[in-house]
């Protein structure tokens, strides 16, 4: 039913939008929310409960309860009374079936309780085993709230991401975050405020102060404050304060935060307290003050402080009937209140709370009375009163979580009743109502505290600062303190049986069920918590926080001070995953070259962070035309460092296992690098370009690492050493094949002869008329050209050599070929086929340590005592007979027991055999040992080598 | 972890430019035992307090330093290049 | 030079002609890029209408790829450091975290206290090259010098939106209280390393490896397009330096 127009209401009477719910068309005004649209038409039902499928209804009227929770447009989990109406939008109900007013799954609450009780996934559904496919298909569709689009695209959505420095992040625009935002804007601080209402303003909107509310954020718009209205601030990481508006994720980090959060109302609990039309007092308020909504014919109030009275006369004067004020006090705090109601003609029940709500499928009756300390009615005192609507306040409790995130701690404050957070940390302030300073004076002059306490910090404003802030501290003290709220039963019942009383609405976790918790020994809140769900649903605990505490401390005899309030943990609001993790883009590293690879049509991969081309659609005819004809590959993903000056070579000599200050100018050797524990980390080469100068290549995924690693040393040894990372900066390839030769010399004057240019020598020159350094090394076997130039010239070269080579018939070669190759030369990869536990001489190369070199160098006091030791394992090559290609991984096994593992398998096509490379135990580490491979599920025969598949003696290589 | 660090060269940072080196280890400076060996290698003392530690700024300028740390809080009392580093306490918390 | 291999510099025109390209250059052609071959380099002139390139830099946001733009890296002594750049700025240069300093139309930008990051000018930086090829052995005889000319790109991102627009991707502070013309900021941008030169007002040049050319671009130009943002060719650029000469910061 709608009310008259109130002032401030945020609909717009002169216009009529409509939407669909369930199916049934149903109007609205722009400015309302579906869960206010529905209301004015009757709709008490919104939902059916997470377990038992109970008829839920509007509770909070804030975007917070999980009973609001709908299907919009498809897109699950908005919330109706946050959520505005728009033309044409199409809404449907979550979590019952076939519809909302018959829900078949409502059997769970009839009969279903023995079965689901608190941690009932530990005690039921066990037995027998074999019926686990059947219980988990029956347990998953009654699980879960909605259902997600199944398709991946319609899924999708674009988070926008934007930084923010600042000066000042104020969090929450009540009166209090905006007094504290404009203080701190006018000192001369850069300010952000972020309020997760649609207008900033908090409780002024709802007490009818909309306009004071406009001219605050207007002043503060006026001092400079960046405002964001309908921003939530999802919590606090070390400082950095990520705000979710809309699909726009400002990721803030400010030199001081104000929380100014508020407070959450809580509810009560008694028995059927989940009946559709009992709602926070302040809800109801809501629904009357901003959307022009009666929240129902006939109002029964619970209060424990003034506000619960106040709401009452607000709903009172907004033409809402309001049958009675049950005030769990003797007494409110303001006679005038009192007088108030009573001028009103409303009755004030004083002393007395609610024991039961009754109603089939909604409220239809109130029980009030009086209680004894367990929280049940003295006899006598029994009220009935009829009415469609409770609207409960059970106390509030600051929204301390950002407070708490930050290091903050909550303590129990007796006198007042209420969790408050203290001992903040020096760069976050705290103001209004979540730090007690309830009422508006209060709230305001605290904010102005906040604000101008952060400015000075800061060094902002001059001594100006220091007098407003003296002024301002006065005010606040004059304000006074809190009202005082009554401490709210932790069950209230009238003592009859029937009817579940709910801790959680979210969870349907009951009273009784917080009972068994302790009973069964979890006795601590957070042990509580885990076992009984309770906190754990959709609003995260909001309005069960002191509730569940309550029960606990009635459980355990423990005082609400020792229980204690559950973790704070982010996010705050509900966040699609999207928004924390969706990227736009993916940070993606690409060759110089790899236009050309597109071009001819290569499948492309990611290695590491890299693009690459993974083959051109045969990686077997690309192999064979590398040992057939000859093969181009792009490596100029290789980690590239240039490593100078005059203490360069005896720098190498200090990292590496082998000897490189004695390489000539021009010379290149295979270089491995150990970690202290001599174990190896990464491989490529080292070429001596001149006297003082090297270049260092390194695996494609090591670069990062390994220029890391050199660059440690570096800045703890005193040695004139300057290193430079050209990964990027040169494109590489090599050129390679019994035609490499003949090719190159096309392009370049160098004497690419086998005399004039032999292998593991470099040559400097230009090719194709660009500058470059040419190594003759070899990794896939036949006699090859290492090329590195500047990058700019990646497409210009790679054409230029395809061309060359084209009556050759030379043939590009990705990745995929390229390790078929390496595999029949037995080349180890690093990481592929060692880990961070190998050993040079247990994976095949033990020569590359020289102990007899004079320099300490790292790893070396590892390698000379692993020198004593026979290694358990070693890495060998091995054929398997009946053309299975081994998956890489698979375990090598001696005996029905694991004793080793295969690391690489291929087909190789030119040798028309399976190959790998494998760790077994040393005893099989010679020529025609037989191991066995356990492949899914199969045992396959393998015959052991130690010597490359191809070309053993490397004749073909250094021809 | 989303606190900031101040590089010596370049100014502060999110704590994401840079690479984190592990706590401040001392190398044996001759020949160690095996298990002072294991020790340097594998064992460390992880402080829950203040930590001294190394750090790179791998997206920037690529240097190394050093910094003193609380591994509860995340507050960082200094950052210095090498040279510039205050002397290790011997008794830390 | 056993460093040649490296740069550019070394180029041979036989035959065929060795044409240097940036990373971002098939990127900018898909957004119709009109290229110009510029000492040696293929260079995105234009895209179409100096109109409204200008308007773009003047109204909204603009990025130029400056990637052909000569980038030389300097390691030594510090003290031999700041007497080269001293010298060829014209006044004292800062060491490591005071900032850049402008070159002509080049910029001496400090890394640390023992290496240096040189942008050449747009124009043509063989004058300046040589410059410090002979005042090197002079005032810096240990130091070394490699051409980074391919292994960093770069981007000048230019407008009143500029910092809005790099606020969706980078997290440095360039606010006017943190960063004035002539700041240098090393640091990640869009998730990769390399660091934003304020080098003028409203004007940033982003710097990162050229391996990361294409998707930065297209980070780029994903935040910009929403502010009416456009790629702008480095003739419209040149234009504006022109204009603002005397009263840029390159005075």
């Amino acid at each position: 039913m709608r009310l008259a127009q109130q002032p401030g209401e945020r609909i717009d009477r002169s216009r009529r939008i409509k939407f669909s719910f369930d199916g049934r068309s149903v109007e609205a005004h722009p400015g309302d929310t579906i869960a206010s649209a529905l209301l004015a038409g009757e709709q008490r039902v919104l939902s059916r409960s997470f377990k038992y499928h109970r008829p839920r209804g509007e509770l909070c009227f804030s975007g917070r309860c999980a009973h609001s929770m709908m299907d919009v447009d498809g897109w699950p989990g908005a919330r109706a009374c946050s959520e505005l109406v728009r033309e044409g939008l199409r809404v449907q109900h979550i979590n019952a079936w076939p519809s909302l007013r018959f829900d078949v799954m409502r059997a769970t609450d009839l009969f279903g309780g023995p079965f689901t009780p608190p941690g009932f996934y530990y005690k039921t559904f066990i037995r027998p085993r074999r019926l686990w496919p059947v219980y988990e298909k029956v347990l998953r569709n009654a699980a879960g709230l909605a259902r997600l689009r199944p398709a991946q695209d319609e899924r999708e959505w674009r988070t926008e991401y934007r930084r923010r420095h600042c000066d000042v992040l104020v969090i929450g625009g009540g009166v209090a975050g905006l007094q504290a935002a404009i203080a701190a804007a006018r000192s001369g601080a850069d300010v952000v405020l972020a309020d997760e209402d649609l207008e900033p303003g908090g409780r002024l909107l709802v007490e009818g102060a909309h306009e004071e509310a406009r001219d605050l954020v207007r002043t503060a718009r006026e001092a400079g404050v960046e405002v964001l209205e309908g921003a939530a601030a999802l919590g606090f990481f070390d400082g950095l304060v990520p705000v979710w508006q809309g699909s726009t994720l400002h990721q803030v980090r400010a030199a001081r935060h104000i929380a100014a959060t508020g407070t959450v109302e809580q509810s009560l609990v008694f028995p059927d307290n989940d009946l559709p039309g009992v709602m926070l007092s302040g809800g109801a308020r809501r629904a009357a003050a901003l959307y022009g909504v009666a929240p129902g014919a006939a109002v029964l109030v619970a209060a424990t402080s003034d506000s619960g009275l106040d709401d009452a006369l607000a709903l009172y004067r907004a033409g809402v009937r309001v049958v009675a004020v049950a005030d769990l006090r003797d007494a409110p705090d303001s006679a005038d209140l009192a007088q108030q109601l009573g001028a009103a003609g409303i009755e004030l029940i004083s002393g007395s709370t609610v024991v039961r709500a009754a109603g089939r499928g909604g409220v239809s009756e109130a029980v009030t009375a009086r209680v004894d300390e367990r929280g049940v009615a003295r006899s006598g005192t029994t009220k009935r009163h009829e009415c469609d609507v409770i609207a409960v306040g059970g106390g509030e409790v600051p929204a301390s979580s950002l407070l708490l995130q930050a290091g903050a701690h909550a303590t129990y404050d007796e006198r007042s009743g209420r969790f408050v957070a203290g001992e903040l940390p020096p760069s976050v302030h705290a103001a209004g109502s979540v730090v007690g300073h309830e009422s508006a004076a209060a709230a305001a002059a605290s904010g102005s505290v906040a604000g101008l306490e952060a400015a000075l910090a800061l060094g902002i404003g001059g001594s100006e600062v220091e007098q407003q802030l003296a002024e301002a501290r006065e005010r606040l003290v004059a304000a006074g303190g809190p009202g005082r709220v009554a401490v709210a039963p932790a069950l209230a019942t009238d003592g009859r049986r029937g009817g579940k009383a709910f801790v959680d609405l979210d969870e349907d976790v009951t009273a009784k069920d917080i009972a068994y918790a302790v009973d069964e020994g979890f006795s601590s809140i957070e042990l509580a918590k885990r076992y009984t769900t309770v906190t754990m649903g959709p609003s995260q605990g909001r309005f069960s926080q002191l509730p569940s505490a309550r029960l606990i401390a009635k459980a355990t005899g423990l005082s609400l001070g020792e229980i204690g309030m559950t973790t704070a943990r982010p996010p705050w609001v509900t966040v699609p995953l999207g928004a924390l993790a969706g990227r736009p883009f993916e940070p993606a590293k690409r060759s110089s070259i790899h236009g050309c690879h597109r071009d001819l049509g290569a499948t492309v991969r990611w290695a590491g962070d890299w693009r690459r081309a993974y083959d051109y659609g045969d990686p077997q005819g690309e192999a064979l035309a590398v040992q057939q004809t000859a093969g181009l590959i792009d490596v100029s993903t290789l980690g590239k460092l240039i490593v100078a000056g005059p203490d360069a070579g005896a720098f190498l000599d200090r990292l590496y296992p082998n000897r490189l200050s004695n390489l000539a100018p021009n010379r290149i050797r295979y270089g491995v690098l150990t970690s202290e524990a001599g174990r190896i980390t990464d491989d490529g080469t080292v070429c001596r370009l001149d006297e003082n100068s090297f270049l260092v290549t390194t695996t494609s995924s090591g670069a990062g690492a390994v220029e890391q690693w050199f660059s440690w040393w570096l800045a703890t040894w005193d040695m004139d050493v300057r290193l430079t990372d050209v990964t990027q900066g040169l494109a590489a390839v090599n050129l390679a094949g019994p035609k490499a030769r003949e090719i190159l010399s096309s392009l370049t004057d160098l004497d690419c002869s086998a005399e004039g240019f032999p292998y593991l020598h470099a040559r400097q020159g230009t090719v194709a008329g660009v500058p470059c350094l040419a190594m003759r090394i070899g990794f896939v076997g036949e006699v090859g050209y290492e090329l590195h130039f500047p990058a700019a010239y990646g497409e210009h070269l790679w054409g230029a050599i395809m061309e060359a080579g084209r009556e050759h018939g030379i043939r590009p070669f990705g990745m995929e070929p390229q390790r078929i190759l390496r595999l029949q030369k037995l080349h180890v990869i690093v990481g592929q086929d060692t880990d961070s536990e190998s050993l040079p001489a247990a994976a095949g190369m033990p020569w590359i340590v020289k102990l007899d070199k004079e320099e300490d160098f790292i790893g070396r006091w590892a390698l000379e005592l692993a020198a004593d030791r026979v290694p358990e394992s070693k890495l060998v090559g091995f054929t398997t007979a009946n053309g299975h290609v081994p998956t890489e991984g698979a375990v090598i096994v001696r005996d029905g027991v694991a004793a080793g593992q295969v690391t690489s398998s291929r087909y190789a096509p030119k040798l028309d055999r399976v190959i790998g490379m494998a760790w077994v135990p040393t005893d099989l580490a010679v020529d025609d040992a037989q191991v066995q491979i356990s492949d899914a599920g199969r045992i396959l025969e393998a015959r052991v080598t130690t010597r490359p598949f191809y070309d053993p003696e490397g004749e073909v290589l250094r021809s | 972890m989303s606190y900031v660090l101040t590089c010596p060269n370049c100014g502060t940072r999110e704590v994401t430019d840079f690479a984190f080196g592990g706590e401040v280890t001392e190398r044996p400076t001759e020949r160690p035992t095996p298990r002072e060996l294991n020790t340097y290698v594998y064992f460390r003392r992880n402080v829950a307090g203040r930590q001294r530690e190394w750090w790179c700024h791998r997206s920037g300028c690529r240097s190394w330093f050093l910094a003193e740390r609380d591994t509860r809080t995340q507050e960082v009392f200094w950052t210095a290049l090498p040279g510039d580093a205050p002397p290790a306490d011997e008794v830390t918390s | 030079m056993s460093l040649a291999f490296l740069s550019t510099q070394g180029a041979v025109e036989g035959v065929v002609a060795p044409l240097a390209s940036s990373p971002m250059e098939r990127v900018a052609r898909a957004a119709g890029a009109q290229f110009v071959f510029r000492a040696g380099w293929n260079v995105a002139a234009s895209y179409g209408s100096a109109q409204r390139e200008r308007e773009a830099c003047a109204e909204a946001v603009g990025w130029v790829d400056l990637s052909h733009v000569g980038k030389l890296e300097v390691q030594g002594a510090p003290d031999q450091l700041v007497a080269l750049g001293s010298e060829l700025a014209g006044r004292e240069v800062a060491a490591a975290g005071g900032g850049a300093t402008p070159i002509g139309s080049g910029w001496w930008c400090p890394m640390a206290a023992t290496r240096v990051l040189v942008l050449l000018p747009p124009g043509g930086g063989d004058e300046l090259r040589e410059t410090i090829a002979e005042a090197l052995p002079r005032l810096a005889p240990s130091a070394s010098l490699v051409d980074l000319t391919s292994a960093l790109a770069s981007l000048v991102i230019v407008g009143p939106r500029a910092r809005e627009v790099i606020a969706r991707f980078c997290a440095l502070d360039l606010r006017p209280a943190a960063s004035q013309v002539g700041s240098f900021h090393p640091g990640s941008v869009a998730r990769t390393p390399g660091g934003i030169l304020h080098e003028g007002p409203d004007r940033f040049r982003l710097l990162f490896g050229s391996a990361l050319g294409e998707y930065l671009w297209t980070v780029v130009a994903d935040a910009a397009e929403q502010f009416g943002g456009r790629p702008v060719g480095d003739e419209v650029l040149m234009e504006i330096d022109r204009e603002t000469d005397g009263t840029s910061a390159h005075a």
